[in-house]
């Protein structure tokens, strides 16, 4: 369990999806100009990051895997299945949200088809692999690069809000102010990166 | 939809103006990154220096322009229910072809890019050229399409590469060029120029990605004003 | 709209065509991939002892890195308690290949105290004896691993070569792209008589002409995992060497 603490506070934090390794860019640079919008879109990563990647790691290692059920090492059909599952976790979650919470799909619904090409979700899946996590061990990065991600957007959000009154150069506003704005965030969460997580 | 099948056949395949503006103005007016603000994850991480940014941009120009094509050809018979996720299987296909070539080819390449090469896949310069562009045109101004926006990619990703590698480091593609090495370096590697400058290790780092662009992204808007965020 | 039928009926061509594609090309550069794989890591296991080999290590072909292999190379699987085994027992035990190259030391990373470990010995040109070793532990982000090569005195570093899965490009990345850095390993000495003392990674500059290396600045922790694993690794080597010393 310990284990599982250090993974998820170390996804959230130190190996931060957003702010560490500044996946997810494009939505993330997008839908940051509220708090409200951001907040939607959060927690619709967390959601789908921490779907995702127990179906795809359970893919990894029995389909594709050589020790899986066809016995043969199949990773190159890693990407595609990936994102299959992702682009179809997202459809289903959709038509889920739709169908029993309306005001919850009001306030998400417009983000989900924009997750799909999240690479925080795909770059999740990824990771996941290249670090060789057991399955509650990747659930657990799931659950705290989804939680992480969600920080950092609300963050970002939160300070262009404030930063709309200031008197900012021209060609700097919006875009060129959320690209600074990254990354000092990027420079200031670099400072949690010795942190040894099994001090918590 | 008829109407443009129409006119389509009655369009020779030719390069005129239409077919040169498909090509530059993702260079500059609609710049994938500066202006649409699209695929900026992969150009964060492969541009500590020049030879990745470079295998990166060539890798992006060849899964757009691809990708664009195949999506035109097919774009009549796709279905609409499930258009997402067949151009996806589209880009993944071709990002694996990609990963098996560098991984038989350009080993070294493959082995610093690691899972930056999987993430074309979602690069939404890609994806957002097909839904954009190629499901409503023929395969040959896709082409064109494809090809210009990922050209424009490649260029700012090229730009970011040279000076963080030059400022960072004081190397390009891996050649010093510029100040001294650090102190136990001295007997090993020549200094070239500017023996005083010391590498800038925040350009080594993610965030001087971040400056970098916004610094680009200054320069663009104030060279062509009409760019400008008027909200 | 497509009916429920045509949809499917494309899907399923689509995805017939896509994996046959992919798995033809998988097949026909399988090869290519494997040599690849291993090539790297024994150009990395040669890296150690560059400067032993008489020829430009910077231009060196995929061709000449197999063709040391298999002339000046003796490869040796050994466990921790100073034990050889010869490629036959080692697969007997459940191993893929016998020879020391075979080893995934990924997994028997992960074995500890149970782990079998690599050993190469390289006969240079001139009949000396290099002995490389290897060692695995953890970077800032992400495993690291290196190979050392000890001259005959099994005490004497000849030369190392490092790398890593996912440090730092610029910072932690270092410890295998700055040369200069790796080069100060060279002439450092294990023991102290019969005590081990291994290699420290010293911040702010070696203060011990004989057990301690410069760090990198800004990578502090990828230099202490060196260090660290250094100092876990070489140590399960010692009865084994003990053996050869004799």
């Amino acid at each position: 369990m310990g284990d599982l603490i250090n993974i998820f506070i170390k996804s959230a934090f130190i190996e931060n999806l957003a702010l560490a390794y500044f996946l997810g860019m494009c939505s993330y640079l997008a839908v940051s100009k509220t708090v409200k919008t951001a907040f939607g879109l959060g927690l619709a990563v967390i959601f789908v990051l921490g779907i995702t990647m127990p179906i795809n790691w359970v893919i990894n290692t029995w389909l594709l895997g050589e020790n899986g059920v066809f016995q043969t090492d199949l990773t190159f059909l890693r990407f595609i299945l990936f994102i299959a599952v992702i682009a179809s976790m997202v459809q289903l979650v959709e038509m889920v949200v739709e169908k029993y919470s309306p005001s919850l799909y009001n306030s998400l619904g417009i983000f989900l088809p924009l997750i799909t090409v999240n690479c925080a979700i795909l770059g999740g899946s990824l990771f996941m692999v290249s670090k060789e996590y057991n399955f509650s061990e990747a659930v657990a990065f799931g659950l705290g690069g989804g939680f992480g991600w969600f920080l950092a957007i609300i963050a970002i959000a939160a300070i262009r809000e404030k930063i709309k009154y200031s008197d900012v150069p021209a060609p700097m506003r919006g875009l060129g102010m959320a690209f600074l704005l990254t990354g000092m965030m990027g420079m200031a969460f670099m400072g949690l990166m010795g942190i040894d997580p099994a001090a918590f | 939809m008829a109407e443009t099948a129409v006119i389509e056949k009655k369009e020779a395949i030719k390069f005129g103006k239409k077919e040169r503006k498909l090509l530059t103005d993702p260079l500059d007016d609609n710049n994938p990154i500066t202006v649409q603000v699209l695929g900026i994850c992969s150009a964060l991480a492969v541009t500590t220096g020049m030879k990745n940014a470079m295998v990166m941009a060539v890798a992006v120009v060849f899964v757009c322009t691809f990708a664009n094509v195949i999506t035109s050809a097919l774009r009549k018979a796709i279905p609409k229910q499930v258009r997402m996720i067949v151009q996806l299987v589209i880009i993944a296909t071709l990002v694996t072809v990609v990963e098996l070539t560098l991984k038989a080819y350009a080993f070294e390449s493959y082995k610093q890019l690691s899972v930056f090469i999987g993430l074309i896949i979602t690069n939404c310069i890609v994806m957002g050229r097909l839904e954009a562009f190629a499901m409503a045109n023929r395969p040959y101004e896709s082409a064109l399409d494809g090809l210009g926006n990922g050209v424009g990619y490649g260029i700012i990703l090229l730009m970011v590469a040279f000076i963080r590698e030059l400022f960072g480091k004081g190397e390009l593609f891996g050649y010093k060029l510029i100040g001294a090495a650090p102190e136990y370096m001295v007997n090993t590697l020549d200094s070239k120029w500017f023996g005083w400058y010391q590498g800038n290790n925040l350009m080594v780092l993610f965030p001087s990605a971040m400056f970098v662009i916004a610094v680009l992204i200054w320069v663009h808007r104030a060279w062509n004003p009409k760019l400008v965020d008027v909200s | 709209m497509h009916s429920t039928g045509s949809v499917l009926r494309f899907v399923l061509i689509l995805t017939t065509v896509v994996s046959l594609l992919l798995a033809f090309l998988q097949n026909g550069l399988k090869s290519r991939h494997e040599m690849n794989e291993a090539v790297y890591s024994k150009k990395a296991t040669l890296a150690s002892i560059s400067d032993h080999l008489n020829i430009d290590f910077s231009t060196i072909t995929d061709e000449q890195v197999e063709e040391i292999f298999a002339k000046s190379i003796e490869q040796v699987v050994v466990n921790q308690d100073g034990q050889a085994f010869t490629p036959e027992e080692v697969m007997a035990m459940g191993y893929k290949g016998g020879s020391a190259s075979d080893l995934d030391m990924a997994k028997e990373h992960k074995k500890g105290a149970e782990k079998m470990l690599p050993l190469y010995v390289f006969t240079k040109s001139d009949g000396k004896k290099y002995y490389i070793l290897y060692a695995r532990g953890k970077g800032l982000w992400d495993e690291i691993w290196g190979c050392i090569a000890l001259k005959d005195d099994f005490n004497t570093i000849a030369g190392v070569s490092f790398d890593h899965k996912a440090e730092t490009p610029g910072l932690g990345a270092e410890i295998k792209d700055n040369k200069a850095w790796v080069k100060q390993f060279i002439g450092k000495k294990l023991y102290d008589g019969d005590e081990f003392k291994s290699i420290k990674v010293r911040k702010g500059g070696a203060k011990d002409p004989v057990y301690e290396v410069d760090a990198i600045s800004g990578a502090t922790i990828t230099g202490d995992g060196v260090a660290d694993m250094l100092d876990d690794y070489l140590v399960d080597y010692e009865p084994f060497l003990k053996t050869l010393k004799g």
